[in-house]
């Protein structure tokens, strides 16, 4: 595979969100509004990108009967770094971040690539292929939280789209936690409907 | 038996290397994350006190004994500023409010004049949930009502009281309200603003 299809499957064809069914935690919690949405997939993205780097590079290193705990030590240092960094040296960032960085280390998009990606390859596609995802992470979220904001308060990242007399009187649920589930079930089932018919053409 | 060992070990080897790391880290942005959550607090004081005068102020910590507080986890010290300017005129107090909610506990900044009218308001922490309760912090929904009452303003509507909660969050709204009501109570308790039914 080219480091091009490397990229560009996370956005669509292995789309974490749409295709792997991973992330669904975040992608349920953190969509109620678009700049949240954005927020937690630059944070995932870069946490997605760090772990992916270490473990190729050390993927020769670590045995393979405790994999699963090493990438989980690699990936709560990197995050716990990221916060205290962040926290020190960009406060206002992680003022609006910050709820969200704790909950990366359980986003199972970053240990998913660790074990199904970055471990067989080498360092410079296993980075391509964390921004890929990181990505199509990201715009799984936008899309789920255009959705939930539109709905639930009227807006879009925060500019008034459907007036003051619909923000009164919103379709609340779309941004309360059924609203998410509710939604959540529609996409999946418009990408299931999708992937079966482009199936049923090939045959 | 062997293999165990080495592999245990490498195990290890990698928790003592982000151990190490993490450490390291720690100990060079703690005490810059400590300064920068003082100076937040004293721009929070500063800015928050500014509705009470114009022009320099002074701080002055006072200690009020310490309470049970029903709308917390924790029994908390209220910790409370006197106000004065700089001819030494005493103006107000700031005291922070702690209140339990959905899901942290959001504490408020209060100035309140001699009187015991709330003047300033701002929230220092919460981690309510985003696109709901978060929106405590934006004063637009909730905090503008704030300003101009005193401790028996400080009740819902659906408690019988005046203040609209944010929509889909009472919870919130409930633990910022009750927690103020309750610092005020406290002041009042303490002598240092008029108790309500009194001097009124």
């Amino acid at each position: 595979m080219s480091l091009r299809q490397e990229f560009s499957k996370g956005m669509m064809k292995e789309n974490p969100v749409f295709k792997q069914a991973l992330g669904m935690c975040p992608f349920l919690a953190v969509t109620s509004s678009v700049e949240n949405a954005l927020g937690m997939g630059a944070a995932a993205t870069f946490v997605l990108v760090s772990s992916n780097f270490l473990v190729s590079l050390f993927r020769k290193v670590i045995p393979a009967k405790v994999r699963i705990p090493s990438y989980i030590v690699i990936i709560a240092t990197f995050v716990t770094l990221v916060d205290l960094l962040m926290n020190a040296y960009l406060p206002a960032l992680h003022q609006s971040l910050g709820i969200f960085i704790p909950l990366i280390v359980v986003n199972c998009i970053i240990l998913g690539r660790a074990e199904g990606f970055a471990n067989k390859n080498k360092v410079v596609p296993s980075i391509i292929d964390g921004i890929g995802m990181g990505l199509g992470f990201t715009l799984a979220m936008v899309v789920m939280a255009t959705f939930r904001e539109i709905l639930g308060n009227g807006s879009w990242l925060g500019f008034n789209l459907l007036g003051t007399a619909y923000q009164n009187q919103p379709l609340l649920i779309a941004i309360l936690a059924p609203g998410a589930f509710i939604l959540m079930a529609f996409i999946l089932g418009f990408f299931n409907i999708m992937e079966k018919r482009k199936r049923g053409g090939a045959k | 038996m062997g293999e165990i060992f080495k592999v245990g070990l490498m195990l290890m080897l990698v928790a003592v290397i982000a151990a190490v790391a993490l450490g390291y880290v720690n100990s060079i942005t703690s005490p810059i994350i400590a300064e920068q959550k003082e100076q937040a607090k004293l721009d929070a004081m500063i800015d928050v006190a500014g509705s009470l005068a114009e022009g320099e102020l002074l701080f002055d910590s006072l200690s009020v004994p310490e309470l049970t507080n029903p709308y917390a986890d924790v029994d908390q010290t209220l910790a409370v500023v006197s106000v004065t300017d700089s001819t030494g005129c005493e103006l107000g107090y700031l005291f922070v409010a702690y209140g339990k909610g959905y899901s942290s506990t959001v504490q408020t900044m209060i100035a309140v004049n001699a009187e015991g009218i709330v003047t300033g308001n701002s929230i220092l922490f919460q981690q309510e949930t985003p696109g709901l309760g978060a929106n405590v912090s934006n004063p637009e929904k909730f905090l503008y009502q704030f300003d101009g009452l005193n401790a028996s303003g400080f009740l819902l509507k659906k408690d019988g009281g005046e203040l609209d909660s944010i929509t889909a969050s009472t919870i919130t709204s409930r633990a910022v309200t009750n927690s103020v009501r309750y610092g005020l109570d406290a002041l009042a308790d303490a002598g240092l603003i008029p108790a309500l039914g009194g001097a009124q």
